[in-house]
């Protein structure tokens, strides 16, 4: 168990991931993100929902330690493994899929030396399970945005690691692609490993075994059943949400987000 | 003759054997220095193109100026004085721009007027350098002495060795800065020995390209190659290659129309650039390829 803040692990540490009354801000100033309280285990799948600006970027950098917090503990099991969108990684860099699996192996140490054989090999069998082993000298920057998931994620195996943060990973995704990496979710949550996954698709968020909805503060966390309700989606989204079904009783509702654009 | 007052005839006419590079012994000393130098900047040329550092290869030179009038003035090492500019402008840059990650520019820009402003006042006013500005601004191709191959042979021993070792961890920050740093990549210890590296590569570039002119070996051959490679390995061999061949026949150029080499592989290295650019144009509006994407 890595210590992001605070000194002492855990006792009894067996969640893969504990943040205590978290408050986040950016160079001191007031919080951006305020009173997230949530523990998660390890195999567990963990959505994280809210509007842009809301702090879901700002809770996966305390995750990674890039952001320390103002309050409050954040305890992650090891080094978490972080997948951008890949429109955010450069995708004009001149780099092979097996050149952005192996910069996995910088997790294991000795950063200033070559890449070992073993790394070589770790990472062309990272390729190989997420089914691009005959692409590994391809650009990373003309695969489709699927592949590039898939590349990110073999990245995160190499790494070896046992939380994984993705940033929307299925934006942009075609639907085949999509269902093959929700595949490799599930294998790698079977494997013991957890995964946080932010993402606007207020839908998708019901396959998860928990939801944290966030907007400035943590507003609800807990099964889906109990958090995916028009109450705390209004009180996450506020204008940006539009329930479709809602049978009256409190429960669980259907419901999509909508930008607003303002000039 | 008449055809002697043709300029271009005349010109032509004065052209130097090619045979002069190695025999005369100032320039062959001149062309050891300079294919030194081609490896160190054609090698951190790739990773300033890429980590897109241009604009502070360019500063990061021009930013010695004042430490190298002082040095002229006084007698003091020029490779010494140049280096602590050069080291306290690095990380001057470093920690400005730190907020946003890379160098920031503006951070870059002040650092740079402020130094040109100040050699400027020191040369004219204070020291009175005269002719030896043209020499500290553009270089010179006399004057390089066996100091100057030492120092030019360890620039392009440490460029050789960090992009063995570090090459790895310059492209991870390059690709995507934060999954790198979630890695475990130190992002901060990384970029600052690129920018130290590059720092003392360009000061060790001084005697024979100026203080004016390290882009022409640090930047402008990587930037040729990016062109026209498209890994990183063939990136590091080709800027490689470009920056010792342009140095080459820069430097005849220097002999041939006898002006400084900063300003001759200047201009050999942009035109070949312009070259490469526009064969790639014209080859692009040819074929106009059709990318095919695939979606699995």
């Amino acid at each position: 168990m890595t210590s992001v803040s605070g000194d002492a692990p855990m006792e009894g540490a067996a969640n893969a991931v504990a943040l205590t009354d978290v408050a986040l801000s950016y160079s001191g100033r007031s919080p951006v993100l305020d009173g997230v309280d949530f523990e998660l285990p390890p195999g567990s799948s963990l959505c994280v929902l809210g509007p842009n600006g809301g702090g879901k970027t700002t809770l996966f950098r305390a995750l990674t330690g890039e952001l320390t917090p103002l309050r409050g503990r954040v305890r992650v099991d090891g080094r978490p493994a972080y997948l951008a969108q890949t429109e955010r990684t450069r995708l004009d860099f001149p780099v092979s899929a097996l050149d952005v699996a192996l910069m996995g192996s910088l997790a294991h140490g000795r950063w200033w030396l070559p890449a070992r054989r073993s790394d070589r090999v770790a990472a062309h069998g990272a390729l190989e399970r997420v089914g691009l082993e005959n692409r590994s000298g391809d650009r990373f920057g003309e695969l489709s945005g699927g592949q590039r998931q898939r590349v990110l994620l073999a990245r995160a195996l190499v790494q070896d690691a046992r939380v994984l943060l993705l940033d929307e990973p299925l934006a942009g995704v075609d639907p085949a692609s999509g269902e093959r990496i929700e595949a490799l979710f599930r294998e790698l949550r079977d494997e013991g490993r957890t995964l946080l996954v932010s993402t606007h698709d207020v839908d998708s968020a019901r396959a998860f075994d928990r939801v944290l909805c966030l907007n400035q503060r943590q507003i609800a966390f807990g099964n889906p059943s109990t958090v995916l309700t028009r109450a705390v989606l209004e009180q996450t989204y506020g204008d940006e949400i539009v329930v479709l079904d809602d049978d009256g009783s409190g429960g669980p509702v259907r419901a999509v987000t909508v930008q607003h654009h303002h000039h | 003759m008449i055809l002697d007052y043709i300029y271009p005839v005349s010109l032509l006419a004065s052209l130097p054997s090619p045979g002069d590079l190695v025999e005369l012994p100032f320039m062959r000393t001149a062309l050891i220095e300079l294919t030194l130098l081609g490896v160190a900047g054609g090698l951190l040329g790739a990773w300033i193109v890429l980590r897109r550092l241009a604009f502070f290869a360019h500063a990061v030179g021009t930013a010695t100026f004042p430490g190298l009038v002082v040095a002229d003035a006084t007698g003091f090492s020029a490779t010494l004085a140049g280096l602590a500019v050069a080291l306290g402008y690095a990380g001057g840059v470093e920690r400005a721009g730190r907020a946003g990650r890379d160098p920031g520019d503006v951070a870059t820009a002040l650092a740079l007027v402020v130094a040109l402003a100040l050699g400027v006042v020191l040369a004219s006013d204070v020291f009175e350098s005269g002719a030896a500005v043209d020499r500290l601004l553009f270089g010179t191709a006399l004057g390089l002495d066996a100091a100057d191959l030492w120092v030019a042979a360890g620039a392009a021993a440490l460029a050789l060795a960090a992009t063995l070792l570090l090459g790895r961890a310059w492209t991870a920050a390059g690709f995507d800065a934060q999954g790198a740093s979630a890695v475990g990549l130190p992002l901060r210890a990384a970029d600052l020995l690129l920018l130290g590296l590059i720092a003392t590569a360009a000061v060790a570039a001084l005697p024979a390209v100026g203080a004016l002119l390290v882009a022409s070996l640090f930047v402008v051959p990587a930037a040729t190659a990016r062109q026209i490679s498209r890994g990183i390995p063939a990136l590091l061999a080709i800027s490689v290659a470009i920056a010792v061949a342009q140095s080459a026949l820069g430097l005849y150029v220097s002999l041939w129309l006898d002006v400084p080499p900063g300003p001759a592989v200047a201009v050999v290295g942009s035109m070949l650039y312009a070259v490469v650019a526009l064969t790639r144009a014209a080859l692009a509006s040819v074929s106009d390829p059709v990318p095919v994407a695939e979606t699995t």
